[in-house]
C-alpha cells in the first residue's frame, strides 16, 4: 500500500448554491476508496450544507439526494468538521448538525491544513 | 504474459459513471485477499484513467488493461 495522504476539502458554499454541494463528498468518498484520508471542513456558509434536515431537501437532476451522498461519504470513513465561528456567525447551535460532523475551532482548521498533503476549496 | 490468468472476482461496472466504477471496485477488492485478481468491466470513458489511478494509490497492481471501442476491461491484482 502506498503511503496514505491527507486531503482537506474546504466547503464554503451553502444551501443557497446546491449545485456546489455534491463535489466535496463525491471527491472525498473516492479518496477514501483510494486508500487516502479525506476530511471535509465546512466553513462560513458551508456549515448550512450539514445542518440537520437540509441535505434531505437537496436533489439535483439524476443525482441522489445530498443526504444519500453524505451518508455514503460517512460510511466510507470521510471525516466531517464544522467551523464553530461560522455557526456563531449564522446563529446555528452546536447540536444542529448531521452525525458524525464534529464542531471544531480555528486552531483545528489551521492544524489540519498544515498537516494535509493537499487542500481543495469548493 | 497475461493470457490465461483467471480472476477471483468479476465486477461488471458497465453503465455506471464516475465515481461509481472506482467505488464498486474498492468494495469488491475488500472481499479479496492480497495477491488475488479482480476483473473490472466498464464503459465509462472516465474509468480508464480513474481505475488506473485508484489501483496505484490503493496499492494494487494493474495486470491488464484493454480498451476495445467503448468497452474497458481491467485485471487488477490486490496489493
Amino acid at each position: 500500500m502506498a503511503d496514505k495522504k491527507k486531503i482537506v476539502y474546504l466547503q464554503t458554499s451553502g444551501t443557497d448554491t446546491p449545485e456546489r454541494l455534491y463535489a466535496p463528498f463525491i471527491l472525498a468518498t473516492t479518496a477514501a476508496a483510494m486508500g487516502q484520508e479525506p476530511i471535509v471542513y465546512f466553513f462560513i456558509k458551508g456549515v448550512t450544507a450539514v445542518k440537520k434536515g437540509e441535505a434531505e431537501k437537496i436533489q439535483i437532476g439524476e443525482f441522489p439526494s445530498l443526504r444519500e451522498v453524505i451518508d455514503q461519504a460517512v460510511g466510507a470513513g470521510v471525516k466531517l468538521m464544522v467551523c464553530e465561528q461560522s455557526c456563531m456567525l449564522l446563529g446555528l447551535d452546536r447540536g444542529d448538525f448531521i452525525e458524525p460532523a464534529q464542531v471544531v475551532g480555528a486552531a483545528t482548521l489551521n492544524d489540519i491544513v498544515l498537516d494535509a498533503d493537499a487542500v481543495i476549496s469548493v | 504474459m497475461t493470457i490465461g490468468l483467471q480472476p477471483d472476482l468479476i465486477l461488471d461496472a458497465r453503465d455506471l459513471f464516475c465515481p461509481s466504477p472506482v467505488l464498486k471496485a474498492a468494495e469488491e477488492m475488500d472481499k479479496l485477499a492480497s495477491g488475488q485478481l479482480l476483473r473490472i468491466l466498464a464503459n465509462d470513458q472516465a474509468a480508464e484513467e480513474d481505475i488506473q489511478r485508484w489501483a496505484k494509490r490503493a496499492g494494487h497492481t494493474m495486470i491488464e488493461l484493454r480498451n476495445e471501442g467503448r468497452e474497458l476491461t481491467f485485471l487488477v491484482r490486490k496489493g
